[in-house]
C-alpha cells in the first residue's frame, strides 16, 4: 500500500510540481487543497497518511492549521513546506508536531528525502 | 526532474498573481490601510518569488523578493501605503510581467531590474500631513503570520483549483465547437433525407439525436464561458495610469464582473473596450477644475456594467463627463464633408451621436497620446458588428455619455433568418434585424430621389438586396414586397428581398481566402439539404 498524501499550497504551480516529484516515487496524492478550509475538508474526506503543508495560506496560518490537523487526526504525518527560513519558526513547527520541514525553493531530492525520513 | 516542463504553468500562474496584485494595489489606493488587502498583496509577491525560485528564474526571484520585503515593511506598519509606493510596486509588477513574457518567449535576455531594485530597497515614503496610520495592527513576533482569523473579505477573489477542474487548451475548445456545429449540420441533412425518402422509422431516433445535440451544444458553450472579470481586472490599473497622466481624478466602477461570455467574444471585445475607456478618460471626464466649475464633484466616475438578457449580453461604459452635443457633431460632420447640410438638418439625435463612429471623424480639439489620432470608434463599431452585436451611443451634453455594446453570448452557432435573393439563399443573423416587414406597393413612395417607406412615423430608405449583391431581380412583380429592416449599419434601412424562407439555427464557418476578402458577406453555412448559404454582413452592405 503506497502512502496517501494531501498537498496544501495556494499556488497550483507548487502543487503540480510537488505532485510530479512524489508520484514518481509511488506516493498516492489523493487530494490537493489551496486553503486552510479546503485542507481541513480533504483531511476529513480522505484521512491521508501524509499532509504537505505550506505556511502562508489565503485564509490560515500553516502553523495554526498544523495544530488543528493534529487535533482531529493525531496520526497524520505533517510535513511543512515553506520558504520561511527563520530558525524559530522551523523549531516552532517541529515542536508542534510537524515531522519534517522542506525548505522552498526545493530540489526533488530534498522533497523525497523528507518524505522517506517519515517512514523510519 | 526537468523543470522546463513547468514553464507554461509558471507563466500562466505568474500572470494570475500579477493581475491580482495590480488590481489589489489600485483598490488599496482607494481604501488605504486595509490590512487584509496588504496581506493579500504580500502573498502574491511571496508566491511569485517561491515559484520563480523553484524554477531557478533568479531575476524574477530577486525582484519579487525585494517587492515582498517592501510590502513586509508596509504590513509591519513601518511605512504607510501611499501613491508613490503604489507607483513603485506597479512599476515592479510591470517589470516582472516583462520578465515572464521573456521567459515565455524563451528569450535569454531579461529586462534589467537593477535600478528598480535599488529604488525598492532605498524607498522612503514622502512626508505626509496625515502621520502614521491610526490603527497599527501589531504582528506577534512571526513576520510571516497573516491575519489568520480575520473574517473573509472582498479581496479574496482568488480561484482555487482542485481535482474538480482541468486545464484545457483553447484550441481544443474551438475544435469542440466546430465538431458540434458539423454534427448539427449533419443532423439537418439526415432529417432532410429522412423526409425526402419518407423513412418514418428514422423520426424517433432523429428526434432523440436532436435533443442530445442541443444538450451537447449547450455544454460545449458552457465550457467556453469565462466571467467578464477576466478582462475587467486590467481596467482599474489602466484607467488609473491614464487619469494620472492627464491630472484627472477618476474612479472606475465595474458591475456584473461575474457575468459570463464566450471566451472568443471576450477576446474580441477587449480592445474595443480599451478604446472606449480611453475616450472616456480623454474626451469624457473633465479636469477637476472644470468639473468643480460645472458644479460636479471633482472626481469623475466611469462605470462598466455588464448585464445578461436572454441570449445576449449588454456591456455599457458610462461616464459622468462633459457628454456630446448631437448638433455640434452634425455640424462637424458637414465640415468634414461626411454629411450634406440637408442630411445634417434632418438627422436624428441618435444618428448624430453615431457619427463619432464614421471613419475620420474626431471631435477632439487636440490630439493627445491617450486616445490617439481620431481613429478608433469606427474600428470599435466594426468589431462589435463582426461579432454579430450592435453599438448604441447615448449622451447628454454636460452630463456624460453611455456606449452600449449588445453582444451575442456565444459565437459560431446563431439564429438566422434565411431569405431568398436571386440565385442565392442568404442568412441574416437575427440580432442584426430590427424587424421584418411585408410592404404593399402602395406603401412605398419616393423622397428626394430615394425609395422610402414609413415605419413608426419615420421615413426609412428602402434598398434592393438583389441589386446590392448583383442578383437578378425577382421575376414577377408580386403585390407584396418582403423587406428586412436593420439598423446594424448605424441607420435604419429596409432591404427588399425575394422571399422569406424562415428562421433556423445555423453553424457559421468563416470564409476562407479569397472569399474572406469580400465585403457584404461574413461567413458561410451548409444547410440540411447541402446548399451553401452566405451570412450577410449588414454593416458593410449598405
Amino acid at each position: 500500500m503506497s502512502a496517501t498524501v494531501v498537498i496544501v499550497d495556494d499556488a497550483v504551480f507548487m502543487r503540480n510540481i510537488l505532485r510530479a516529484i512524489i508520484k514518481d516515487k509511488g506516493y498516492n496524492v489523493i487530494a490537493e487543497a489551496a486553503s486552510g478550509i479546503e485542507a481541513m475538508k480533504s483531511l476529513h474526506d480522505h484521512d491521508p497518511d501524509i499532509v504537505i503543508l505550506d505556511i502562508i495560506l489565503p485564509d490560515a496560518n500553516g502553523l495554526d492549521l498544523l495544530e488543528s490537523i493534529l487535533k482531529v487526526r493525531p496520526r497524520t504525518k505533517v510535513v511543512i513546506c515553506s520558504s520561511i527560513s527563520q530558525e524559530p519558526i522551523i523549531k516552532k513547527a517541529l515542536d508542534h508536531g510537524a515531522k519534517a520541514f522542506i525548505q522552498k525553493p526545493f530540489t526533488p531530492e530534498k522533497v523525497l528525502e523528507a518524505l522517506e525520513g517519515l517512514e523510519a | 526532474m526537468d523543470m522546463s516542463a513547468y514553464r507554461d504553468l509558471f507563466v500562466s500562474e505568474s500572470r494570475n498573481h500579477l493581475n491580482a496584485f495590480n488590481e489589489l494595489i489600485v483598490q488599496l489606493e482607494e481604501t488605504a490601510s486595509d490590512q487584509a488587502a496588504i496581506n493579500e498583496i504580500f502573498r502574491h509577491a511571496h508566491s511569485l518569488k517561491g515559484m520563480a525560485a523553484t524554477m531557478q528564474y533568479d531575476a524574477v526571484t530577486e525582484l519579487a523578493h525585494r517587492m515582498e520585503d517592501l510590502l513586509g515593511r508596509v504590513r509591519n506598519n513601518e511605512i504607510v501605503f501611499c501613491p508613490a509606493l503604489a507607483d513603485l510596486l506597479l512599476e515592479g509588477s510591470d517589470l516582472l510581467s516583462g520578465m515572464v513574457t521573456a521567459i515565455e518567449n524563451g528569450d535569454q535576455q531579461q529586462p534589467n531590474a537593477a535600478s528598480l531594485i535599488e529604488r525598492l530597497v532605498s524607498f522612503t515614503p514622502p512626508p505626509t500631513a496625515s502621520g502614521p496610520p491610526p490603527e497599527a495592527v501589531p504582528v506577534d513576533g512571526a513576520p510571516e503570520s497573516p491575519a489568520a482569523d480575520s473574517p473573509p473579505d472582498k479581496h479574496r477573489f482568488r480561484q482555487s483549483d482542485s481535482f474538480k477542474s482541468v486545464r484545457v487548451k483553447t484550441d481544443t475548445l474551438d475544435r469542440l465547437v466546430n465538431i458540434t456545429g458539423e454534427l448539427i449540420t449533419t443532423r439537418h441533412r439526415l432529417m432532410d433525407r429522412a423526409r425526402r425518402y419518407a423513412v418514418p422509422a428514422l423520426s424517433e431516433p432523429l428526434h432523440h439525436l436532436a435533443g442530445l445535440l442541443r444538450e451537447l451544444r449547450d455544454e460545449v458553450f458552457k465550457a467556453r464561458m469565462l466571467p467578464f472579470a477576466v478582462v475587467a481586472e486590467r481596467f482599474p490599473r489602466m484607467l488609473r495610469d491614464l487619469a494620472r497622466k492627464q491630472d484627472k481624478e477618476i474612479t472606475l466602477q465595474v458591475e456584473g464582473r461575474e457575468i459570463e461570455l464566450d471566451r472568443g467574444i471576450l477576446e474580441e471585445i477587449t480592445e474595443p473596450l480599451v478604446h472606449i475607456l480611453r475616450n472616456a478618460v480623454d474626451h469624457g471626464i473633465e479636469s477637476p477644475d472644470d468639473r468643480r466649475a460645472a458644479g460636479k464633484p471633482p472626481v469623475g466616475v466611469v462605470t462598466i456594467s455588464v448585464a445578461r438578457d436572454k441570449d445576449h449580453v449588454d456591456i455599457c461604459v458610462a461616464d459622468d463627463g462633459r457628454g456630446m452635443d448631437p448638433a455640434r457633431l452634425a455640424q462637424k460632420a458637414v465640415e468634414k464633408k461626411i454629411l450634406t447640410a440637408a442630411q445634417a438638418y434632418n438627422i436624428s439625435p441618435q444618428a448624430a451621436l453615431m457619427l463619432v463612429c464614421a471613419p475620420g471623424f474626431s471631435t477632439a480639439t487636440q490630439v493627445s497620446d491617450v486616445s490617439g489620432r481620431g481613429v478608433g470608434m469606427d474600428v470599435v463599431k466594426t468589431a462589435v458588428h463582426v461579432l454579430g452585436g450592435t453599438l448604441t451611443i447615448e449622451s447628454q451634453a454636460g452630463h456624460g455619455s453611455r456606449f452600449i455594446m449588445r453582444l451575442p453570448i456565444t459565437v459560431s452557432i446563431i439564429h438566422a433568418l434565411l431569405v431568398e435573393c436571386g440565385h442565392l439563399t442568404l442568412a441574416f443573423p437575427v440580432n442584426t434585424i430590427a424587424r421584418t416587414i411585408e410592404l404593399r406597393r402602395g406603401d412605398i413612395f419616393e423622397e428626394a430621389g430615394r425609395k422610402v417607406f414609413a415605419l413608426d412615423g419615420r421615413h426609412v430608405p428602402l434598398k434592393s438586396l438583389n441589386r446590392l449583391l448583383n442578383q437578378p431581380p425577382p421575376h414577377a412583380s408580386s403585390p407584396i414586397v418582403p423587406a428586412v429592416v436593420s439598423e446594424a449599419g448605424g441607420s435604419m434601412v429596409g432591404l427588399v428581398t425575394d422571399r422569406f424562407l424562415g428562421q433556423e439555427e445555423i453553424f457559421v464557418k468563416p470564409l476562407g481566402l479569397p472569399l474572406s476578402r469580400m465585403k457584404k458577406l461574413s461567413g458561410g453555412i451548409i444547410t440540411g439539404d447541402g446548399r451553401i448559404v452566405f451570412v450577410v454582413d449588414v454593416s458593410t452592405l449598405v
